[in-house]
């Protein structure tokens, strides 16, 4: 009986661990043929591609963004109150104030010294609200002192004040990034097994960065001749870099943006899932009850699901309008989008 | 008499003349230095389909061109936008300074010796980094001679050569004039 008993356990484990090094290559196969697909388009057709990219991807990946952020909000928020008071009054102000930016450029004729202020008090109030969170999050921590956070964000404060522009460029190129770092904390969460994996891929990813920039250093600017070409190497940075090729900035950044809806429609709603083990029950995308404060007695499904289903509608209106009129709709998008980059960092602070 | 002063005169006239190089034209002013008003970059491309030479502006660089030129006395680079900006140095000097305050006190009252001396031990090391690339202009980046390098052999290979420019107005002369760093290998 005994060891009929052992030799079960030993099947079952031995199946495990097949089925664990299965998940493992299925996710190592998916992120590096994602990576060299991402980085060989970006470098072909960076233009055509951002314009299709954010065409089909922006609007999804922020509904699936949304849906992971609704899951991992507590019920009720406990000893975090003040954390998530302060989280959700930050997004709320500093996103007003990024939307009242090209209104105030509008109405105002404001010089250019003027404008370098106004940037750099936006950035000076996004990194004092960041180390806030920070010290807000150690707080609750009992074995660690997250209080350098204050330090820190003040001495970024003071070089966001020397060249408050880069700053926001670094924003730009930084943020795709930050999807990487969830889907670690996720993994390090659910799938320690897969971290290795993982890790090495980003080697991978950091491989592939050097290897575009080595090729497209020499190139020439991209044309941009035309206003949403125009907008699309601005926005990647080309005029306050005038000395790195437009087509070398363009393909960096579209390969990080790549990564990043991959990261947040692909890899975190369908892998992670998709590898569960038998006995855990899969739970589809669009079913409310997936969400924790939703299904939970307390919860609220039909607040959660009447968000959901506002936020597929506005998914749908944003293709709609990329469709009518793209550039405008590029530009409203990426001016509202700074809602989702705030919202990403108290959910990352959450995790860590 | 009179010859002789009139000898003296004349000797003292070549000899004051050829000293003085009163002979020789007077000299064209030295020419005046330019002043770089824009930088940005620029594309040397070799076409043999093309009958001339043409010098293509975008519409935006060429409203950034306009915009330099209206105001010439506002440099653009880094450096002196920082140095024409008080008010934005005195709010970096002071989060800069609380930011040391701030660290300083907290380093302190932390009360983890281990912590502590990791701080100080990384604070120590971006001193020394620091210094040291101040010191050997480390942080000074490549010349911007640099992308300039491969032009002949890209001019020769057909391709094209992508590097920055400096826009510069001088104040005589006529037409554009291209001058490009060439160092001997």
């Amino acid at each position: 009986m005994q060891r009929s008993l052992d030799i079960n356990l030993q099947t079952w484990r031995l199946g495990q661990r097949a089925r664990s090094r299965n998940g493992v290559r299925l996710f190592a196969v998916s992120v590096i043929a994602c990576a060299c697909l991402s980085a060989a388009l970006a470098t072909w057709l960076p233009l055509q591609l951002s314009i299709v990219t954010v065409f089909l991807f922006a609007g999804p990946h922020n509904w699936f963004e949304f849906r992971y952020f609704l899951m991992r909000l507590p019920v009720r928020f406990g000893r975090s109150r003040n954390f998530f008071i302060a989280a959700f009054a930050g997004i709320g102000l500093l996103t007003t104030g990024y939307l009242a930016l090209p209104l105030l450029y509008n109405f105002t004729s404001w010089s250019g010294g003027a404008w370098f202020m106004v940037l750099a008090s936006w950035n000076t109030l996004l990194l004092l609200w960041l180390g806030l969170l920070v010290w807000l999050r150690g707080r609750n921590k009992r074995r660690s002192d997250w209080s350098w956070a204050i330090p820190t964000a003040l001495a970024l404060s003071s070089l966001n004040w020397l060249a408050p522009e880069f700053f926001s460029l670094a924003i730009v190129y930084l943020h795709p990034l930050v999807a990487l770092w969830f889907l670690d904390r996720h993994l390090r969460r659910t799938r320690p097994e897969w971290l290795r994996a993982y890790h090495q891929c980003l080697v991978l990813v950091a491989v592939l960065l050097a290897g575009i920039v080595l090729k497209l250093t020499q190139t020439p600017a991209l044309p941009d001749d035309n206003g949403l070409f125009w907008r699309i190497t601005q926005h990647s940075g080309a005029q306050l870099l005038p000395g790195v090729s437009s087509h070398l900035l363009v393909s960096v950044h579209l390969f990080l943006e790549m990564l990043h809806y991959g990261v947040w429609i692909v890899a975190l709603p369908l892998i992670v899932p998709a590898t569960l083990r038998a006995k855990q029950k899969r739970k589809r995308i669009w079913e409310v009850k997936a969400v924790g404060i939703a299904s939970h007695p307390r919860g609220f499904p039909k607040l959660v699901g009447a968000a959901l289903l506002l936020g597929a509608f506005v998914v749908v209106a944003l293709w709609f309008g990329f469709s009518i009129d793209y550039s405008t709709t590029r530009d409203i998008y990426f001016t509202v989008a700074i809602a989702h980059v705030l919202a990403e960092a108290p959910f990352l602070l959450k995790m860590l | 008499m009179k010859r002789m002063t009139a000898f003296c005169a004349l000797c003292f006239l070549l000899v004051a003349g050829g000293n003085t190089f009163a002979d020789i034209a007077r000299p064209s002013p030295s020419p005046q230095p330019g002043k770089v008003i824009f930088h940005t970059s620029m594309t040397v491309i070799p076409d043999k389909n093309a009958r001339d030479a043409r010098l293509q502006i975008s519409q935006d660089s060429l409203n950034e061109l306009k915009a330099a030129l209206a105001n010439t006395s506002a440099d653009s680079s880094l450096r002196q936008r920082i140095a024409n900006s008080p008010t934005r140095t005195v709010i970096a000097g002071l989060c800069l300074f609380l930011s040391l305050s701030i660290g300083g006190i907290w380093l302190m009252r932390s009360g983890q010796p281990r912590g502590q001396k990791t701080v100080a031990l990384l604070l120590l090391g971006v001193g020394v980094v620091g210094a040291a690339a101040i010191i050997t202009q480390a942080n000074a980046g490549p010349p911007p001679s640099y992308q300039w390098r491969n032009l002949s052999q890209n001019l020769n290979a057909n391709k094209p050569t992508y590097a920055s420019v400096d826009i510069e107005i001088l104040p005589e002369g006529y037409g554009m004039k291209l001058v490009v760093p060439v160092k001997s290998q």
